[in-house]
């Protein structure tokens, strides 16, 4: 083992005498558990509060624009607080990125990139770009700033995770993916004032579903000691 | 019908903890030397001498880049290494089971 030229203690090569099939299991459920929740880069209870952030943000949006006759889009104010609830999710989500990649190297990243990059496209580009569309088109600002903001970003990130939970053949992801594509699509059939809370919800349910689902897995150990 | 044996290898509590850290990564994916002696507190010595009985056994696979200080060892589950732990978790389960 080149490189790690810090031994500062005699080895000791422990071997597997006295240590029974019982232990051994439990052993080995212990560690798999740790080691995969040391190496999570979403952990179940950051997508639980990721999730409460977006439905007090979108419930807040709803609120602000409910009984609006004619439809004037969500105040400032809580235009302001939705974009700060997005930045700590993103700088927390960043946090635990890092911390769960140090001293990780390997195909895995390329891939984690490739999936982030296709993410980030897609919510850049998805809901501004046929925002843009309605507006030249003369489309209300119900439909402009009311539907297509609340529910494309949904159906169009959806579909994008969805594409790559199928392509991993991860079913949690791609049960999730499903219900927020299925929120989105009954969102834009909501009013632009329903969509905001339709869209909260969904998304809510969404996220709990998968991070409760991925709780499930890491329980389940590999041998019942 | 008679259970497996439970792999001598892999069945030591330092080494299934090895085994069992690098299993929770991606196929292909690597860990580093520091990263892995963090994670289940051994000394580097310890460490060391159950790496090269893995190693020796085709289990890991480790490459050092870089020279002197900065250099950096990364340690990875071969496929090898990936069967032999789920043989011996259906070994444990066969003899739990009949237990």
């Amino acid at each position: 083992m080149q490189g790690t030229n810090d031994i500062d203690q005699p080895a000791k090569a422990d071997d597997g005498d006295g240590l029974d099939p019982r232990e051994a299991a439990q052993l080995l459920a212990r560690t798999q558990r740790e080691a995969q929740r040391q190496f999570d880069l979403s952990p179940a209870w950051l997508t639980v509060v990721t999730g409460a952030v977006v439905l007090v943000a979108y419930g807040a949006l709803w609120l602000s624009t409910r009984g609006q006759h004619p439809y004037e889009g969500p105040s400032l104010g809580v235009v302001g607080l939705v974009y700060a609830g997005v930045a700590v999710a993103i700088a927390a989500s960043v946090k635990i990125y890092r911390r769960a990649t140090s001293g990780v190297r390997g195909p895995s990243f390329s891939q984690q990139r490739g999936e982030g990059i296709a993410i980030l496209v897609s919510f850049v580009l998805g809901s501004p770009v046929l925002q843009g569309a309605m507006k030249h088109y003369g489309a209300s600002d119900a439909i402009v700033y009311g539907v297509i903001p609340a529910a494309a970003p949904l159906i169009v990130v959806g579909t994008t995770v969805l594409g790559i939970a199928a392509a991993k053949s991860d079913r949690r992801q791609f049960g999730a993916a499903l219900a927020v594509v299925v929120a989105g699509v009954a969102a834009a059939f909501a009013g632009p004032s329903g969509a905001w809370l339709v869209a909260g919800v969904g998304l809510f349910i969404g996220m709990v579903g998968y991070a409760a689902a991925d709780v499930l897995r890491q329980r389940r150990a590999p041998v019942r000691a | 019908m008679t259970a497996e044996p439970l792999d001598p290898l892999i069945h030591a509590p330092a080494r299934l903890r090895i085994v069992a850290t690098l299993s929770a990564l991606p196929d292909g994916d690597s860990l580093s030397f520091t990263r892995l002696q963090d994670m289940l507190g051994l000394t580097p010595g310890n460490l060391i001498t159950h790496l090269r009985r893995l190693e020796d056994a085709g289990y890991l696979r480790s490459e050092t880049t870089g020279n002197g200080r900065a250099s950096r060892t990364s340690i990875a589950l071969t496929r090898q290494g990936r069967a032999a732990l789920e043989t011996y978790t259906r070994a444990l389960r066969d003899l739990l089971g009949g237990l």
